[in-house]
């Protein structure tokens, strides 16, 4: 039963004039936000006068004033409240609240359709890189020498805190958000979401985080990096309240999008979509999602007791007061190391996906691909005092935990074997996706290697905040993360814009952004081997080599962007039309036209077998070459039927 | 050809010009380095040129110093003034007085309250020489000490004793006496360094070292000796 | 639409051909793998005060070394697959496919042995490594037991046997040392760069951490946990010096033996 099999035995069809709803948008929904703020700002004033944590509370008070009356002006409760007062959404309202004949105003309103949301996502996470690529600018231009006194500390402290952050965010979402909303739908060839209103709200959500966010630079900045530890965190001006409250906003838009896309993928796959034959992608964004649910809240409750620490006087993690910061760190990494696999699983499926279609075959041991993927998904969730090891905490479990962390090993080498097996004599074609998984394929390798340094006890205990760990993850969450979702970028852009991305600048992109980062972050290594710690502003002249070799290297990344962003913009308004399935791949989103109509398919298809099977149509018994693994050691997915 | 670049190079510019506007906006403006006033004496010694003084203020609030009469932007925090960087030249003795306004309470490591590196491991108090100060009444401590690209190691660390609560205000100011501090240091060769106070001091609902302890311009300053 | 012309076999290039070629690839990034292994991070991270940093080096080189061949599969057959199997031009509807190799067993069993075997030496290795480190000060002379404390934005260090305190760090070489270490205010990290020991310095616990200096010098602390505004400058000077120079700093610092 889909929605729209719903709203044609609506019974009281109401003509399309009613109510205030048609007129809420992100006008409406700002300047809501802008009085409610005003007012919890004035009320926090009235019942906090005085006190201690005053500006406090009148931060939060505000912060919150302001999420709740931009989403209310948005009109983002509109449905349930109708329902509570019993005139529940008609047919013409949910089909305007779709989007339905609104042009580019769509875009600007509560939108429920999933393809909206999706395009909404990817212009998002697009501001949030920007943003978080012009602080790294910054940074990088700080560190070109050894004291270059172009940031004074506490810039530079807040700096490098917002940029994690900013980045951390924008990486979570940047493949299951552009990509897992307007994709996955129609991959599994589904009319939309299971619930398209939380949908928008997830979105939403996140637009309404944002200003919460970068407030920080006004209330004094957040002076404990991206991680937030305490109790520096206690410590820290009303920046940090500003950093509580948008961790919180962020995990209620995290809890809502992974229950509503896990909901899609599990009940609403087409018929004859079983779990065999359902794409690698989908299951990368399951993963993702599916691992985020339990993970968030973690990071939730570390905020929550911090907001009882800042706002109202608690000390949870207030040594002289009983508390204790280890507990931070722990509720921290447990949210922590699950979300890197949160930002890679994604993107490496993605590019799993787009391998098999590039090289013309079929994904190389679909299973070991979803066995690696839930092996993955359980270990990660046992590694999390891995980044405690130099803490102090527990020393007894430093060895259990390096047990499970090299263990991850395994999977993750599982991954790389479904990649390369897939090219293995493939009619390879090295499009900017294509080019995309090779990039990552270098990346990650050397990602995961200094990853398993890291994870070796004695190793870490000198590599442990120090520029090695700083370019250990970038090699990992950039390296892998976002290449994988720059490929996915420019292989879902002729569906999801109807034009084909601009090849000549997304290769000189390609090229300026892959040298640039391999440069930047081999210099990072460097540095990090001869000693220099993570955050700092000035360092010790021996470092300035490997620093400015860094710096350089960022620069190019900078331009590298700065050309895709021109390709994307450029593309998306006057590129060349895209013809409906460019690539020749078999999933079942290529075989909707361009534009796509606002239901997606106009009859819901059925699925007969996986979408991998290259080379397989005409005869599969007449193989000249029969492969190796049809001799039955091993059938991993049965195939086309014989 | 041409018309194909024009495109991409105008984005790069407009993102290079972004980021630029960003840097010029977060970029570090030092607030006027504070004289060090060299006398026409005699050289201190064979292998020092000069022996120079440097006059400092402690206060209670923001109002006087660099912040100005209306006490900048936290009218009520303490501050350090008249200003918070300090030059001196290289290999010379180095005369600080600091006049201190402010009260206090217990130092949290006692020993700041001992009196490190200076000539004689001594200070002044009033003209008396001390090598500690009472540690439960401790008001600030002038500390200074080598940023990491700094030449040469240099610490000192000076304690200021509080001026006790109940002390009057005198005649024409708004803060009590103050309390006069002085003591000699010699700076090697030229190098950047950084000096703050160790006496938590600033706000903060945790270890007080948040406000006025974590913001450039009140507790802390650079020490540049060229 | 065949698998008789995949580029491969149009070139009657036998299987054996194809591994001939991926394993020389394979080998030459190994070998070059290998000889960064074992030059470029000692020289990095320079010659070691310690013998836990010593460890420290030499398991680095190791897994670097033990990584070479593995990175090394993954970027020959990345290599080979762009110089054999690359297609020319873009595709067009009516191509014909790659073969429809859907696994193989024998490879899959391989890959996942190997990398388990793998996994379990640098398991294996580590918890050797790690117990070598922790009872790195548990032989030989009576450790010198110095406590550390780390406040916003300065180290202090306390010789409570000798009776003595400095904002500097000075240790007799050759003599096992163990630091307790603790905090004032925020969270530190207590790091010997050149010693290859990191500790966090928490409020309201000590933590520990031991080594034993065994080069005469001039090195560094740092603090490597970001600790607010001066976080940077949190650093100060660790001299490694004879036993005698050692006495006598201490008796300098109206210090006893
Ligand atoms: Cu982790
Ligand atoms: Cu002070
Ligand atoms: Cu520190």
């Amino acid at each position: 039963m889909t929605t729209a099999d719903i709203y044609k035995t609506d019974p009281s069809p109401v003509a399309p004039h009613g109510g205030i709803m048609r007129r809420l948008n992100v006008g409406t929904g700002i300047i809501a936000g802008i009085v409610l703020a005003v007012v919890a700002n004035v009320l926090a004033k009235k019942l906090a006068d005085g006190h201690t944590h005053e500006p406090d509370v009148r931060a939060v008070f505000t912060m919150f004033g302001w999420a709740v009356g931009f989403l209310l002006g948005m009109g983002a409760f509109t449905g349930p409240f109708r329902w509570l007062v019993g005139r529940d959404l008609t047919h013409a309202d949910e089909l305007f609240l779709a989007g339905k004949d609104q042009g580019v105003g769509r875009y600007f309103r509560f939108t429920t359709d999933h393809k909206v949301v999706g395009i909404q996502y990817l212009v998002l996470v697009m501001v949030m890189l920007g943003a978080g690529g012009s602080m790294a600018m910054l940074i990088r231009t700080d560190l070109i020498s050894p004291n270059s006194g172009f940031l004074g500390p506490q810039t530079y402290n807040s700096l490098v805190g917002l940029h994690g952050l900013t980045m951390i965010l924008a990486t979570i979402i940047m493949v299951t958000g552009p990509f897992g909303n307007f994709v996955v739908p129609l991959m599994i060839g589904a009319r939309d979401m299971a619930f398209p209103r939380l949908n928008a709200l997830s979105f939403w959500l996140l637009v309404a985080m944002l200003p919460i966010l970068y407030s920080a630079a006004f209330l004094g900045g957040i002076p404990m990096g991206w991680v937030g530890y305490t109790p520096i965190a206690d410590q820290g001006p009303p920046g940090v309240d500003a950093y509580m409250m948008a961790i919180l906003v962020f995990a209620v838009s995290t809890a809502v999008a992974g229950m509503n896309i896990t909901t899609t993928i599990v009940t609403m796959r087409a018929r004859g979509m079983t779990w065999t034959r359902t794409p690698i992608f989908v299951y990368g964004v399951l993963a993702s999602v599916v691992l985020a649910l339990p993970a968030f809240p973690f990071f939730m409750a570390a905020e929550l007791l911090l907001f009882v620490d800042r706002v109202m006087g608690g000390g949870f993690y207030v040594p002289n007061r009983g508390g204790q910061p280890w507990l931070y760190q722990n509720l921290f990494w447990l949210m922590g190391h699950p979300e890197v696999y949160v930002i890679l699983i994604p993107a490496v499926t993605a590019l799993m996906e787009l391998t098999a279609v590039f090289a013309r075959k079929p994904l190389f041991s679909f299973r070991i691909a979803v066995l690696s993927i839930i092996a993955i998904v359980g270990l990660s969730a046992t590694v999390w005092a891995h980044h405690m090891f130099a803490s102090g905490w527990a020393p007894d479990l430093n060895g259990p935990f390096m047990l499970t962390t090299e263990m991850i090993s395994i999977p993750t080498g599982g991954l790389f074997l479904v990649i390369l097996g897939t090219i293995w004599r493939g009619r390879i074609w090295t499009a900017f996706p294509m080019m995309c998984t090779y990039a990552m394929l270098w990346n990650f390798i050397i990602g995961g290697i200094t990853g398993i340094y890291l994870s070796d006890v004695p190793l870490d205990y000198q590599l442990h905040g120090s520029m090695f760990v700083t370019a250990h993850f970038h090699y990992t969450l950039m390296g892998a993360g976002l290449t994988g979702a720059m490929g996915a970028l420019g292989y879902w852009f002729p569906k999801m814009t109807g034009r084909m991305l601009g090849n000549t600048p997304a290769f000189v992109s390609f090229w300026l952004v892959q040298i640039g980062f391999n440069v930047t972050f081999l210099g990072m290594f460097m540095v990090g081997l001869q000693g220099q710690p993570r955050r700092v502003v000035h360092y010790d002249a021996s470092f300035h080599t490997g620093n400015t070799i860094s710096t350089l290297g960022a620069y190019c990344i900078g331009i590298g962007m700065l050309v895709l962003l021109y390709d994307v913009i450029s593309s998306w308004r006057h590129g060349d039309l895209a013809p409906m399935n460019p690539w020749g791949a078999k999933t079942l989103e290529w075989t909707v036209p361009n534009p796509i109509p606002l239901e997606n398919f106009a009859v819901l298809p059925v699925v007969t077998e996986d979408a991998y099977g290259y080379g397989e149509e005409p005869v599969p018994e007449s193989e000249p070459e029969p492969v190796p693994a049809s001799a039955g050691a091993e059938a991993d997915v049965p195939g086309a039927p014989a | 050809m041409g018309k194909k670049l024009i495109g991409p190079i105008v984005t790069v510019l407009l993102g290079g010009a972004f980021v630029t506007v960003l840097g010029l906006l977060l970029h570090q403006s030092l607030s006027p380095a504070v004289a060090a006033r060299v006398t026409a004496a005699t050289p201190p010694s064979a292998t020092e040129q000069h022996h120079v003084y440097v006059h400092l203020d402690t206060y209670p609030d923001s109002m006087a110093g660099e912040h100005g009469k209306d006490g900048g932007a936290e009218p009520d925090w303490v501050s350090y003034g008249p200003g918070t960087n300090i030059n001196v030249p290289a290999h010379s003795l180095v005369t600080i007085t600091i006049s201190q306004y402010d009260g206090g309470e217990a130092i949290t490591n006692p020993w700041f309250a001992k009196v490190h590196g200076t000539v004689g491991g001594t200070e002044t108090v009033d003209g008396k020489p001390v090598t500690q100060i009472d540690p439960e009444a401790v008001g600030h401590t002038w500390t200074l000490h080598a940023a990491p690209t700094a030449q040469d190691p240099l610490f000192v660390s000076a304690p200021l004793p509080a001026v006790p609560d109940d002390a009057p205000i005198a005649a024409g100011s708004d803060y009590p006496k103050p309390i006069e501090v002085t003591f000699s240091f010699h700076t090697k060769g030229p190098g950047k360094y950084i000096w703050n106070c160790e006496f938590p001091c600033g706000d903060g609902y945790y270890a007080k070292f948040g406000g006025p302890m974590s913001t450039r311009g009140y507790m802390s300053g650079t020490f540049t000796v060229s | 639409m065949s698998v008789e012309t995949t580029p491969a076999d149009r070139q009657g290039r036998s299987r054996s051909e194809e591994l001939k070629t991926l394993t020389i690839l394979w080998a030459i990034f190994t070998v070059l793998g290998v000889i960064f292994a074992l030059i470029v991070p000692h020289h990095l991270m320079g010659p070691s005060a310690s013998n836990t940093m010593t460890e420290v080096e030499r398991t680095f080189t190791m897994f670097s070394v033990a990584s070479a061949p593995v990175a090394a599969v993954v970027w020959a057959l990345a290599v080979y697959s762009l110089m054999r199997w690359r297609r020319r031009g873009a595709w067009k509807e009516g191509d014909p496919d790659g073969p429809p190799l859907r696994g193989h067993g024998m490879t899959s069993g391989i890959w996942i042995f190997l990398s388990s075997a793998l996994c379990l030496f640098l398991l294996i290795w580590g918890l050797a490594a790690l117990s070598k480190v922790d009872s790195a000060a548990a032989s030989g002379a009576t450790p010198l037991e110095i406590d550390v404390t780390g406040q916003q934005w300065v180290w202090t260090f306390s010789y409570p046997s000798q009776g003595v305190e400095s904002d500097q760090l000075v240790l007799p070489v050759n003599r096992p040392v163990v630091f307790k270490v603790t905090s004032d205010d925020v969270i530190h990290s207590f790091w010997l760069p050149e010693m290859g020991i990191k500790v966090d310095a928490n409020p309201g616990v000590t933590t520990s951490t031991s080594t034993v200096p065994d080069r005469l010098g001039l090195y560094h602390v740092r603090c490597a946990e970001l600790c607010g505004l001066l976080h940077a400058d949190m650093e100060t000077n660790a001299r490694v010096v004879t036993s005698d120079d050692f006495d006598t700093w201490i008796a300098g610092q109206g210090g006893h033996a």
